[in-house]
C-alpha cells in the first residue's frame, strides 16, 4: 500500500509537471505568435514609403520627400503618380521629389516603390495645407561699421525673383556682441517682395562704441503670403557675420570728441590691454561694464551741459590713463531779432541775438551764413567777427538793380541747424519793410536822387486777390477767404483788404481790413450775394476779384476716393461746357470740424485735370477734396473725394471684443479704427487664430508658422464680427487682429479665449450610463419576477419541516394512538447533512472567531502568535485575511483570525473613531468598537481595562497592549515583531479600525485616535 | 633739490611783490639798457632773474585758471598723468651733474631755445582757448615770455654770445601734431604748463648762478660809476 501511494503520488507528480509544460508552452507560442504578428504589421506599414513630406521654399516647386521601405537595400525604384488633372507619373530613384506647386484641393499621390522583393505602394492625400512655406536661409551680403557714428550697415538680396506673388517679408535681425554673443538687439524689418531680387540696406546705431566689442548679425525671414494657406515658417538663421576693430593708433578710448545733445544717454568704452582701475566722467566715477579682454565700458545716463573745454572722461589703469572729451550741447536756436538796415545804399548790415547758448565752442561754435535766394549770394559769419554774444551781425554788399532781398540766416552747429527768414524791399519811399517772421527795421537814408529813381515803378495791384468762401458751420455768416497778392501782382505792399458782398437787395461792407488778415465773416442770409474782394496799396486799389456765394444743388454725389502719386494728388473730370468760370478745387484736413479749408486751387474751365500739390500734404493723413464747378456765377459742387498722399499702415490695431463663446465657435466683434490712425484707405483686416496660451509669446503666434494657426483674411471691410467655427471645447485660443491698408499691415491686437466647455456631451456621458442602469436593473426586474419560480427552486428550495422527519413520521406513527404514553424522544435529527466548509467569506467566520475564539477573550497572549511577514508594505490587497496560529488557541481548540488592513486603504482613519468616540461614551454597553479600547487603554491603566472587559460585550481580537509591549524575551523577535506592526494592522471587519494605538503621543492625531502612516514612518527610525 | 645759496625763500613773498613791481617798472626799459650795453651784463642778469621770479608767479595764476578750464581730473592737486604725446616739449629737467657740467653759454642758449619754443606752444594754447578771458591771460603771459626771451637775448649779447638758430627774430610756427584728440591736446596743454614751470624755475637757479658768477665784475662798475660821482 505504501508502494502504490509511493506511485500514485509519482505519477500524480509527472502529470503535474508536464501539465505545468504544456501550459508554459502555449504562453510562449502564443507570444510568439503576437509579436510575429505586430512585427508583421509594423513591416507591412515600414514596407511600403511612408511619412510623406513636402516643403516648399518659393511658392513655385514643392520638394516632397519620403522615408523609404525599412528593409530594403539601396536601389529602389519609385514611381511618383500625381492624380492630378492629368494623370502625371514620375520614375525616380531617390526618396524625393519636386513638383510644380498644386492649387488648391487635395491630391492623392501614390509612390510604388520597385525593389528586389517586389514593390509596395502607398497613397498619399496632398493638399497645399500640408505644405511648408520655409524660406531659404538668406545670406548677409555685406556688413560694414561705421566706426565714427558706431553704425552697422547690413546688406542682403531678398531673392524677391522666385516667389510668383508680392508677398509680405518680416526679416529678424539679431545683433550679437562680445565673443559670449549676448543679445544685444532683435529687430523685424517689414518689406515686400516685387518679383524681383532686391537688396535690402539696414543699419542699427550702437549705443557701444563697436571698436571696444566685436558684433555678430545674423538674419532671417519669414514669408508672410497671403495666398498660400500652408505651414509657414522662419527661414534657418543666416550664417552669421562679425565686426570687430583692429586698433590702429594711440587711441584707446571711444567715442571721441563726440558732440552730443544734453539729457541724452552715453556708452563710453576703453579698449585695454591691462587692467582697467577706475574710470571718471567729471569728478563721478562711474561702475565698470567689463567687455571682452581687459575692455571695459561705462554708461552714463542723462548727460548735463559741458563746460566749454568739454567734459573729460578718463580711464586709469596702473601705470597710465586714457581719456576722451564729450562736448554735450544744444542745437543752435532759431536767429531771433534778425534786423537788416542799410545807412549808405552800399551795405545792408544784418543783426541778430543767437537765443540760447549752445554750451558749444571753438570748432563746435554756431557758424552762420546769410543767403540772399535771388541773386544766390551769401556771406558768411565768422567766428573772429564777433567776440561777444551780443554782437552777430554780418554785412551784405547790394546788388545793383535788386531792390528786393529776400535773407535766409542759417545757423549750424553739429547738433542741428535752424533759420531765420526776412524779406527786405527798397523800393517803397518810407522806412519800410515787408516781413514774414520777425520784425525788421530798416532804414532807409532819404536821398533824392533814389526817391526820384523809384517813383516811376509804383502802381496799384494789378489784380484782385484769388477769392473763395464758406458758410459757416452754423450755416448764418459767409466766411470770405483771399490769398495775398503775389510780389509782381501787389506793386509794393499791400495795405488792407476792402470787402463787400451785394445782392439785388443790399449790399454790406468791411473796409480797411489790415494786411496780414486774410479772412472776413459777414453775416448774410441765404439770398444770393456776389462777393468783391478789393486789395489796396498806398498807391490805390486793385481791380475787384468777385465770387458769388449762392451753391448750386448736386444730388448726384458720390464719395470717391483718391490716392496720391509721389508728391501730388491728380484730378481728372470730364468736360462740361456748361462750366463757364472757373473750375475750383478745395481741400482740407478731414479731422478738421467744419467750415473745412486748407486751400484752393482755381483751373480753367478748359481743362479737364490738375495736379494738386502741396507742402501742407503728409502722408497717412486724409484729405476731402471737392471739386467744383462754375456756372452762372454760383457754384456747384461736382465731385467730393477723400484721398491721400501717400497711404500708410494703420498705426493701432482694431479693438475687438469677444461677443459670445460657445464650446465649438468664437464670435469676435470689432470696431472701426479712426481715421487719424487708420491712415489709408482699409482695405480688409487678417484675423489670425490658433491655439494658445497667454505665456506664449505674442510673436509665435504669426512666425512659427504652426500648423494650427489659421489666418483670415476679411476683405469686406464693412464685416464687423466674425464667427470662428470648429474650434475645440475647453481650449484656450489666441486670436489676433491686424487691420491693413495698402500702405501696409498695421500692428496686432491679441487677446486670449477658452472655448467653454461641451455642457451637451456631459450631459449625454451622464444620461447613458444612468439610462443603461435603469434598463438593465428593469429586465432584471421583469425577468426576475417571471421566473421567480425557478429562481425559487434554484436558489431557496423549501425546507423540509422537520413534522415531515420520518425519523418524527417514524416516531408518531410508532407513537401514534399513545401520544400521551410516551414522551418524544430527541434523537438527532440532521434533516441534511449540512457541513460547513472553510469557506473564504469573511462575515461567517468572523462571527465564528468571535464566537468561538477564546482568544479574543485573551488578547494579551495574541502577540505571541503574530506570524512573521505575513504582508509586505508593497502587497497591500484590500483585506488580508489570515487564520493565526496560536499556541494559546490551539491549546484552547479553536482558532482566531485577524484582518489587516492596508493602511492606505483605509479611509478617514482619523474621522471616524471620533464620531465614534462621541457617541459611544466608556463603559457603554453592547457593541464595543475595537478603537474605543484603543483611546481608553494605556500601558498604565491595565487594571481600569480589565475592569471594562467586564463591562464591554463585545471583545476585541487583540489587546492593544500587547502590540504594544513587545518584550525583548518575546519567542518573536523584535524585528519580526516591528514588521508587522509597520506594514499592516489588525482591525476589525465590523469597524474597520486599527488595533494598534497609536504610537506617537506627541501627534495630535494619535491624540484623536487616529493612526498615520507618515507619522509611523517617521518615527520609526526613532524607535 | 639742488642746493643754491642766496636764492630767495618762497615764503618771502612781500619783499618779492616789492621787487617785481619795481621789475615791471623798469621792464620796458631792459632791452634800451641791453643796447646801450653800458652797464656790462650784471645789471641786466638780475633784472632778468627777476623777471623770472616775475613770470613764475604770474604763471602760478594762470595755470590754476587754465587747468579749471581743462576741467577735472586736469585741476586736481594730484593728477600726474605720463607724457603722452608731449614729446616736442622741451624737457626742463635734467640730471644734475649734466646741469653743473654745462657752461654759462649753453645755458644761455638752452633757456633760450626753451623759451622760443614755449611761446610757441603758449601762442597756439591762445587761439585754442575758447574763453576771452583766457585768451587775455594768455596774451599778456605771452607778452612777458617775450619779454624774458628779449631779456635772455640781451644778457647772452652782453656776454657776447652768437644767439642760436632760428634767429628769435622769425615767429615760431605753430604746428599742432598730427589727428590729435581733444584729451591729448588737454595733456599737452597740462604738460606744456608744467615744463614751462619748471623752466621758470630752473632759469631762476640759471641765472642766480650767473648772477653770483658775474658779481665782481658789477661791483667794479658800480666801484667805477662811483668814483665818476667824486
Amino acid at each position: 500500500m505504501d508502494i502504490y501511494v509511493c506511485l500514485k503520488r509519482a505519477s500524480w507528480m509527472v502529470d503535474n509537471t508536464r501539465m505545468r509544460t504544456a501550459s508554459n508552452f502555449q504562453w510562449l507560442l502564443s507570444t510568439f505568435i503576437l509579436l510575429y504578428l505586430m512585427n508583421q504589421v509594423n513591416s507591412q506599414k515600414k514596407g511600403t514609403p511612408h511619412d510623406l513630406k513636402c516643403v516648399t521654399n518659393n511658392l513655385q516647386v514643392w520638394d516632397c520627400y519620403w522615408k523609404a521601405p525599412s528593409g530594403t537595400g539601396r536601389g529602389i525604384d519609385y514611381e511618383v503618380c500625381i492624380e492630378n488633372r492629368s494623370h502625371s507619373c514620375y520614375q525616380l530613384e531617390k526618396t524625393n521629389i519636386k513638383i510644380p506647386a498644386l492649387s488648391h484641393g487635395d491630391y492623392e499621390i501614390t509612390i510604388n516603390s520597385l525593389h528586389d522583393f517586389g514593390s509596395s505602394t502607398s497613397k498619399f492625400t496632398l493638399n497645399e495645407q500640408n505644405v511648408s512655406l520655409i524660406p531659404d536661409t538668406p545670406e548677409i551680403l555685406n556688413l560694414s561699421a561705421d566706426f565714427s557714428t558706431s553704425t552697422l550697415h547690413l546688406k542682403w538680396n531678398d531673392r524677391g525673383s522666385v516667389f510668383p506673388h508680392h508677398s509680405n517679408v518680416i526679416w529678424e535681425i539679431k545683433i550679437l556682441r562680445k565673443e559670449s554673443m549676448e543679445l544685444v538687439k532683435l529687430v523685424t524689418y517689414n518689406t515686400t517682395l516685387n518679383g524681383k531680387d532686391t537688396l535690402h540696406h539696414w543699419s542699427w546705431a550702437s549705443d557701444m562704441p563697436l571698436e571696444c566689442a566685436i558684433h555678430f548679425v545674423e538674419i532671417r525671414c519669414y514669408i508672410d503670403n497671403l495666398h498660400f494657406s500652408g505651414h509657414k515658417e522662419w527661414s534657418d538663421w543666416s550664417p552669421v557675420k562679425n565686426i570687430s576693430w583692429m586698433p590702429d593708433s594711440q587711441t584707446k578710448v571711444f567715442p571721441q570728441d563726440k558732440v552730443i545733445l544734453v539729457g541724452s544717454d552715453i556708452t563710453f568704452c576703453c579698449v585695454s590691454q591691462e587692467k582697467v582701475l577706475s574710470a571718471l566722467i567729471g569728478h563721478t566715477n562711474c561702475p565698470l561694464i567689463h567687455l571682452d579682454g581687459e575692455n571695459v565700458a561705462i554708461k552714463i545716463h542723462n548727460i548735463s551741459v559741458s563746460a566749454s573745454s568739454g567734459t573729460n572722461v578718463v580711464f586709469t589703469t596702473e601705470d597710465n590713463i586714457f581719456g576722451t572729451v564729450i562736448f554735450a550741447g544744444y542745437p543752435p536756436d532759431t536767429p531771433q531779432q534778425l534786423n537788416c538796415e542799410t545807412h549808405d545804399l552800399k551795405e545792408i548790415l544784418c543783426s541778430w541775438n543767437p537765443g540760447r547758448a549752445t554750451a558749444l565752442v571753438g570748432p563746435r561754435a554756431t557758424s552762420y551764413t546769410l543767403l540772399e535766394s535771388f541773386s544766390g549770394k551769401y556771406v558768411r559769419f565768422k567766428r573772429a567777427e564777433a567776440p561777444t554774444n551780443e554782437s552777430y551781425q554780418l554785412f551784405f554788399q547790394m546788388l545793383p538793380n535788386q531792390e528786393i532781398y529776400n535773407f535766409t540766416l542759417n545757423a549750424h552747429n553739429p547738433l542741428g541747424r535752424s533759420e531765420s527768414t526776412i524779406l527786405v524791399n527798397i523800393t517803397e519811399k518810407d522806412n519800410l519793410i515787408d516781413h514774414y517772421y520777425l520784425e525788421p527795421v530798416f532804414e532807409l537814408k532819404r536821398q533824392p536822387n533814389f526817391v526820384l529813381l523809384l517813383q516811376g515803378i509804383r502802381a496799384v495791384p494789378s489784380k484782385g486777390p484769388d477769392t473763395w468762401r464758406e458758410w459757416s458751420s452754423d450755416g448764418k455768416n459767409l466766411i470770405i477767404y483771399w490769398k495775398p497778392l503775389p510780389i509782381n501782382e501787389a506793386n509794393g505792399k499791400i495795405l488792407s483788404y476792402n470787402v463787400s458782398c451785394s445782392s439785388d437787395e443790399e449790399t454790406q461792407s468791411l473796409s480797411e481790413i489790415p494786411d496780414p488778415q486774410h479772412k472776413a465773416e459777414i453775416q448774410l442770409d441765404k439770398n444770393d450775394y456776389i462777393i468783391s474782394v478789393v486789395a489796396k496799396n498806398s498807391v490805390g486799389s486793385s481791380p475787384p476779384s468777385k465770387i458769388a456765394s449762392m451753391e448750386i444743388p448736386n444730388d448726384d454725389l458720390k464719395i470717391e476716393q483718391v490716392v496720391g502719386m509721389g508728391k501730388g494728388i491728380l484730378l481728372t473730370w470730364h468736360y462740361d461746357p456748361n462750366m463757364t468760370c472757373d473750375y475750383v478745387i478745395k481741400w482740407c484736413n478731414s479731422s478738421r470740424s467744419e467750415p473745412c479749408l486748407m486751400d484752393w486751387r482755381k483751373v480753367p474751365s478748359n481743362s479737364t485735370e490738375t495736379v494738386i500739390e502741396s507742402d501742407q500734404f503728409r502722408p497717412g493723413v486724409r484729405y476731402n477734396f471737392f471739386l467744383y464747378g462754375c456756372r452762372n456765377q454760383g457754384y456747384q459742387l461736382l465731385r467730393s473725394m477723400i484721398g491721400y498722399i501717400e497711404e500708410l499702415a494703420p498705426t493701432v490695431a482694431p479693438n475687438f471684443t469677444v461677443e459670445d463663446t460657445s464650446a465649438d465657435s468664437i464670435l469676435v466683434k470689432w470696431e472701426d479704427i479712426p481715421v487719424e490712425e487708420l491712415r489709408g484707405f482699409l482695405r480688409g483686416y487678417l484675423f489670425y487664430f490658433g491655439k494658445g496660451e497667454r505665456d506664449t509669446s505674442k510673436m509665435r503666434v504669426l512666425e512659427s508658422g504652426r500648423s494650427d494657426i489659421k489666418v483670415k483674411n476679411i476683405t469686406d471691410i464693412s464685416q464687423k464680427t466674425l464667427r470662428i467655427a470648429d474650434l475645440q471645447g475647453k481650449t484656450s485660443y489666441h486670436l489676433v487682429l491686424r487691420a491693413y491698408t495698402d500702405g501696409g499691415v498695421g500692428p496686432e491686437k491679441s487677446m486670449y479665449v477658452v472655448t467653454k466647455e461641451n455642457s451637451v456631451g456631459l450631459i449625454i456621458a451622464i444620461l447613458i450610463p444612468v439610462a443603461v442602469a435603469v434598463i438593465v436593473g428593469v429586465v432584471t426586474s421583469i425577468l426576475c419576477y417571471r421566473k421567480r419560480e425557478w429562481i425559487k427552486e434554484t436558489f431557496y428550495p423549501d425546507i423540509p419541516n422537520p413534522e415531515n422527519c420520518k425519523a418524527l413520521q417514524f416516531q408518531k406513527s410508532v407513537c401514534e394512538g399513545s401520544s400521551g404514553l410516551k414522551t418524544l424522544e430527541m434523537n438527532p435529527c440532521t434533516p441534511n447533512n449540512v457541513e460547513v466548509l472553510e469557506t473564504r467569506s469573511a462575515f461567517p467566520k468572523i462571527e465564528d472567531t468571535e464566537i468561538i475564539s477564546p482568544i479574543a477573550e485573551r488578547p494579551e497572549d495574541r502577540s505571541d502568535a503574530e506570524p512573521e511577514n505575513h504582508v509586505v508594505v508593497s502587497y497591500c490587497p484590500p483585506i488580508i485575511e489570515e487564520e493565526i496560529p496560536n499556541p494559546a488557541a490551539d491549546e484552547a481548540g479553536g482558532t482566531a483570525q485577524v484582518i489587516y488592513i492596508d493602511v492606505q486603504s483605509m479611509y478617514q482613519p482619523q474621522a471616524k473613531p471620533e464620531e465614534e468616540q462621541e457617541n459611544d461614551p466608556v463603559g457603554g454597553a453592547g457593541y464595543k468598537p475595537q478603537m474605543h479600547l484603543l483611546i481608553n487603554s494605556t500601558m498604565e491603566d491595565i487594571a481600569a481595562e480589565e475592569d471594562l472587559e467586564k463591562t464591554v460585550g463585545y471583545r476585541p481580537q487583540a489587546n492593544v497592549n500587547t502590540w504594544n509591549l513587545v518584550s525583548p524575551d518575546s519567542p518573536r523577535s523584535i524585528d519580526s515583531n516591528s514588521e508587522i506592526v509597520s506594514f499592516g494592522s489588525p482591525c476589525s471587519i465590523n469597524s474597520r479600525q486599527f488595533l494598534i494605538p497609536p504610537k506617537d503621543e506627541d501627534s495630535p492625531e494619535s491624540n484623536g485616535g487616529g493612526w498615520s502612516f507618515t507619522n509611523f514612518f517617521q518615527n520609526k527610525p526613532n524607535d | 633739490m639742488v642746493p643754491t645759496a642766496g636764492e630767495p625763500a618762497a615764503g618771502d613773498s612781500w619783499g618779492m611783490l616789492a621787487c617785481l613791481c619795481t621789475v615791471l617798472w623798469h621792464l620796458p626799459a631792459v632791452p634800451a639798457l641791453n643796447r646801450t650795453g653800458d652797464p656790462g651784463p650784471g645789471p641786466s642778469i638780475q633784472k632778468t632773474y627777476d623777471l623770472t621770479r616775475y613770470l613764475e608767479h604770474q604763471l602760478r595764476s594762470l595755470a590754476g585758471t587754465y587747468l579749471n578750464y581743462l576741467g577735472p581730473p586736469f585741476n586736481e592737486p594730484d593728477f600726474n598723468p605720463p607724457r603722452l604725446g608731449a614729446e616736442t616739449l622741451p624737457r626742463a629737467t635734467v640730471d644734475l651733474e649734466v646741469w653743473r657740467s654745462l657752461n654759462d653759454k649753453l645755458r644761455l642758449t638752452q633757456n633760450y631755445e626753451a623759451y622760443s619754443h614755449l611761446l610757441c606752444y603758449l601762442r597756439g594754447l591762445n587761439r585754442q582757448a575758447a574763453t576771452a578771458e583766457l585768451r587775455r591771460s594768455l596774451a599778456h603771459f605771452c607778452t612777458s615770455l617775450q619779454g624774458l626771451l628779449g631779456s635772455i637775448a640781451g644778457v647772452m649779447a652782453a656776454l657776447g654770445y652768437p644767439l642760436p638758430q632760428p634767429l628769435p627774430g622769425t615767429e615760431p610756427t605753430w604746428t599742432p601734431g598730427p589727428a590729435h584728440s581733444d584729451f591729448l591736446q588737454k595733456m599737452d596743454d597740462f604738460w606744456l604748463l608744467k615744463e614751462l614751470q619748471t623752466w621758470l624755475w630752473r632759469s631762476a637757479k640759471d641765472f642766480n648762478r650767473l648772477k653770483k658768477k658775474m658779481q665782481p665784475p658789477a661791483a667794479a662798475v658800480t666801484l667805477h660809476l662811483g668814483a665818476h660821482g667824486f
